[in-house]
């Protein structure tokens, strides 16, 4: 096959040689290509950065390339795949769930960073989930520290404080989204049937995992997985749940006031925020705990990014200076994202910056920052493994079945069974 | 001689027509469809593969997701296919009909969905049906439903809109193809069959039908293969087979195989062929069908 | 004719092509009606225009570089739509006009490749542009469709239809192949290109899968690639997403409506 590849190859260059149409040559010297998927919020923080580093480097030009998010991964992965180096970018955001999927299946693609960019400046948790083999491959972006965003107007008419709802467990969530439901008759929380998301939150809240440290599948002996099952089936039979399908309707739920909360990373701040015409109205707790579980914590992790850089990548030095001095000690600069785009960063000397314990007015004048980054340094430490999508898929497929009740020890089993062979 | 000449030009003519097209498909589909069939005997992470025989087609037969893929795909084609081209049929039937008054805006109407931008229609369509949506909207309105329905969050619902959405995109396309046809029926039939007596159902179901044999086989073949390679519509409208795989096809299936999930190309090849084979066989029983009602 | 059964017959008739032409239209209506409301509107379902219109637009064109995005997808559909008539034609008349044995085998096994998920060709495609040196070139998009199956299939049914007098009458004449082709062949099944024209163009514009994966810069992106990237943000604005996906859908609707008359036509002679 490889013979006959190769030859195939050389046969189809010898006979594309001559077709140039309109071939577009990459740009001069020093332009470093960045892959980002959200030009509102990670692309607009990399514009930022980028405008810094140009202000002592005129001679080089950041080009921030922006794609959707499955887009992304999707295109990265391809070319990957294909073991061609041409067209990556220098610079790329990856989703920490996909962080070392990446990192084992193409080993040598991306560049260590340890050695160059001093990484005991940001949260720990952060750096490790991109470490392999002792080397730091990221450089850490943002967190996804959780939170239970919730429409205070609403719960303080059904008699609530936020003192109410700080360090509580789940089963009191459920309690008392029962009693708003019966006094204001609105439901408390939106939840898509399709993602898997709540399920992560919860298992890292209690710092476990759909995968043991040395990688075996640990679900459907998962005592923590089992009590997130049972968790979300009581919620689900409580009626404090209202299903929507996809990313828009859920933002939409709570934003609308059709539902009255959520649990999620902190970059929906700037969702949130959105609605002007709530300011006041919201506020922010740390999440609930899962019940009867060792280890259960009130902070967890909901998605999250950070930059790698490409081995292959035409101005690695460049690149690598590029993330060095900006994205890894300009304090300033993070508070600049903070304030812009509701970012919160993981580099921990950034904390001490005045944005980070500004009040919010939006949220009842609660120093919403400083609480996130207290429940950051909470979160316990999982390792993601190289199989959450997989998993994902599996949980999400069985959401059904846990919905109309079914029992969860052979939810859990059927969830195990199908990641299991996904994984060979 | 000048008979060998003439044949040997023909033959050489013949090649020179076709040998653009044969070239560009030897370089851009028989390269590629080789290298999926060899990948189809490998297995083993990303770009690491080793030779596994037959282990990836033992995998299908366990494999719990390739069956609800299998199994949803099928149901599309059972379910969304024979609607859509009956409904095509019945249009171009009626549209057929020269006194009929605004024929053409009708035609046009009903064919202006398949000129649509792909991503346009599937942001419109996921506004359409979702909760708060107009559709929901509409059907309460009309005290159709009570409480609204949650097309994209409930697996049957989910399966509904996937079958309208496509039924709404190419039922005009495949409409043209017939009224094409039928146009080219000889006027006198209809008017010998119907001095005769012979009823509007029958005339169209002796006549117009079996005259558009070829052309129904046509259609059904092109909308088998469409259907059954089914990726846009659940990928875009549906969010990539939502919710819990109800609306997963085999060609998503192949797509999270290779690109969102730990990559597993020859895996991903082996289902694709899966696809190959049922293309194969339902061609083949759509061609008999055809044979043996013309007998 | 004015018997009761067919008075009601004829009303059913007009009743269901309303029904269907509401349905048919009605999505586009609403993409209107969209781009005139506010991103919470939109999700709220509001069903009237509304006045953010100008602001939506204004968004719209600050976020994308329209003049080139535009230049690229009609680079791209325009020229590819121009290559795969011409290929496409020649191979269609080919397998008709000069049959010959080995050439039907050929003919009868593109209806299998024509079955297999692009979605399964995508990596092995990516590695040949990429030995061809073709990442993030126009060629990359443009050359693995030039040759379609579906629009050989297309001709050869047409061509069927094709007067063999008119070939004849010109061979006498003394026209080469070639010039039968182009001289007479063309100009006689202009309906039929223009129905391959609307089909081709359509797909083209829409192709999304593979750009996607081949185009890496900013300056290269089509506009189906920029209107899908617009729905994908954490928070979408999606009054801009309906005028994006307006202009999206607007050149295909004009191909379509200036090609009209000739379309029927054309379909006609595919079908005979």
């Amino acid at each position: 096959m490889t013979s006959f590849s190769t030859r195939l190859k050389r046969s189809l260059a010898i006979a594309l040689a001559g077709v140039s149409m309109f071939s577009v040559t990459s740009a001069s010297a020093l332009e470093i290509t960045v892959w980002c998927w959200d030009p509102n919020f990670n692309g607009a923080t990399m514009k930022l950065a980028a405008e810094k580093y140009a202000a002592e480097h005129p001679d080089v030009t950041v080009n921030i390339v922006d794609f959707a998010k499955a887009d992304l991964e999707t295109k990265l992965q391809a070319q990957l795949a294909s073991g061609t180096t041409d067209g990556l970018p220098d610079i790329v955001l990856i989703e920490d769930y996909g962080a070392q999927k990446y990192l084992q299946s193409f080993p040598g693609a991306f560049e260590p960073l340890s050695d160059k960019i001093d990484l005991s400046g940001f949260a720990p948790y952060k750096v490790e989930l991109a470490t392999l083999n002792g080397q730091g491959y990221s450089l850490p972006f943002d967190s996804g520290v959780t939170g239970l965003f919730y429409r205070s107007d609403i719960l303080e008419e059904a008699g609530y404080t936020a003192a109410d709802l700080e360090g509580i467990t789940w089963s009191r969530l459920i309690e008392i989204g029962k009693d708003i439901k019966e006094k204001t008759g609105q439901i408390l929380l939106p939840i898509d049937p399709n993602d898997a998301g709540i399920f992560r939150i919860l298992m890292q809240s209690a710092g476990s995992w759909y995968f043991n440290a040395d990688g075996s599948v640990n679900i459907a002996n998962n005592d923590v997985f089992k009590a997130a099952l049972h968790t979300y089936q009581d919620m689900v039979a409580a009626g404090i749940t209202k299903p929507v399908a996809g990313w828009t309707e859920y933002t939409g739920s709570f934003t609308s006031g059709d539902t009255l909360a959520t649990v999620t990373g902190v970059w929906m701040v700037g969702t949130i925020k959105a609605n002007a015409d709530q300011s006041g109205q919201w506020g922010i707790a740390p999440i609930p705990a899962l019940d009867g579980v060792e280890g259960a914590t009130n902070a967890s992790n909901l998605g999250g990014s950070s930059w790698y850089v490409m081995s292959s990548a035409p101005e690695k030095e460049a690149a690598v200076d590029f993330l060095s001095s900006v994205w890894g000690q300009d304090a300033d600069f993070y508070q600049e994202i903070l304030v812009n785009q509701g970012a919160l960063g993981s580099l921990l000397a950034a904390r001490e910056g005045e944005a980070y314990s500004a009040s919010d007015e939006f949220f009842g004048g609660a120093p919403v920052w400083q609480n996130f980054s207290t429940w950051l340094g909470q979160i316990p430490s999982v390792n993601y493994g190289i199989f959450t999508n997989e998993a994902d898929a599996a949980v999400v497929a069985q959401i059904p079945a846990l919905t109309s009740g079914g029992n969860v020890d052979e939810i859990a089993a059927a969830i195990e069974a199908q990641v299991n062979q996904q994984v060979q | 001689m000048a008979q060998s000449g003439f044949a040997r030009n023909e033959q050489w003519n013949g090649w020179l027509f076709v040998m653009p097209a044969l070239i560009l498909l030897g370089l851009f589909m028989i390269y590629p469809i080789l290298w999926s069939l060899w990948m189809s005997f490998q297995v083993g992470r990303g770009m690491n593969f080793s030779f596994g025989g037959f282990n990836n087609i033992l995998r299908l037969t366990q494999d719990p997701v390739f069956i609800r893929a299998l199994t949803n795909t099928l149901t599309f084609l059972a379910i969304q296919v024979p609607i859509m081209l009956i409904l095509a049929l019945l249009f171009a039937n009626a549209l057929n009909d020269s006194n009929l008054w605004g024929r053409s805006w009708f035609r046009t109407a009903i064919f202006l969905p398949c000129v649509t931008s792909l991503v346009a229609y599937s942001v419109v369509f996921k506004s359409m049906f979702a909760q708060d949506g107009i559709m929901n909207q509409m059907l309460m309105a009309l005290h159709i439903i009570g409480d609204p329905i949650p097309w994209l969050a409930d697996p049957f619902w989910a399966k509904v809109v996937i079958i309208s959405a496509i039924t709404w995109r190419w039922t005009g396309y495949n409409m043209i193809f017939y009224l094409a046809a039928m146009q080219n029926i000889d006027r006198s039939i209809y008017e010998a069959a119907r001095i005769d007596g012979v009823p509007a159902w029958a005339r169209f179901w002796y006549i117009t039908v079996p005259m558009l044999k070829p052309v129904i086989l046509f259609t059904t073949v092109i909308s088998t293969i469409g259907t059954l390679q089914l990726f846009d519509e659940p990928n875009l409208i549906t969010n990539g087979g939502a919710p819990s795989d109800s609306t997963l096809t085999l060609s998503l299936y192949i797509y999270n195989l290779s690109f969102r999930f730990m990559p597993s190309f020859g895996y991903a090849a082996t289902v694709s062929y899966v696809i190959v084979v049922l293309v194969g066989i339902l061609t083949f029983i759509q061609f008999l069908a055809a044979r043996d009602r013309r007998a | 004719m004015s018997n009761p059964l067919a008075l009601i017959g004829r009303t059913a008739t007009y009743l269901l092509l309303l029904l269907a032409a509401f349905i048919s239209v009605f999505p586009f209506f609403w993409m209107l009606v969209g781009a005139t409301n506010t991103s919470a509107d939109v999700i709220k379902g509001k069903a009237t225009p509304g006045g953010a219109l100008w602001t939506n637009i204004v968004v719209f064109f600050t976020s994308v570089d329209m003049p080139r995005i535009l230049f690229n997808s009609f680079f791209i559909a325009g020229v590819g739509t121009a290559l795969t008539l011409l290929v496409s034609s020649l191979a269609g008349y080919g397998f008709e006009m000069f049959r010959s044995r080995f050439r039907e085998k050929i003919f009868g096994s593109l209806l299998l490749m024509l079955s297999i998920p692009f979605a399964a060709l995508m990596v092995p495609l990516f590695i040949m542009m990429a030995n061809l040196k073709m990442i993030n070139t126009y060629q990359a998009i443009i050359l693995p469709t030039v040759a379609s199956i579906f629009i050989v299939f297309y001709f050869r049914q047409a061509t069927k239809a094709f007067p063999h007098e008119l070939r004849d009458a010109a061979r006498i004449d003394g026209l080469k192949e070639w010039q039968i082709f182009l001289f007479v062949y063309m100009p006689v099944m202009r309906s039929t290109y223009a129905a391959a024209t609307i089909i081709v163009f359509m797909a083209n514009w829409n192709n999304y899968l593979w750009p996607l994966i081949v185009l890496q810069t900013n300056e290269m992106k089509t506009l189906t690639l920029v209107v899908a990237g617009l729905t994908s943000a954490y928070t979408p604005d999606f009054g801009v997403v309906m005028v994006g996906a307006i202009f999206a859908t607007l050149p295909t609707l004009v191909i379509f409506f200036l090609l009209q008359r000739r379309f029927v036509e054309g379909m006609l002679g595919a079908v005979k």
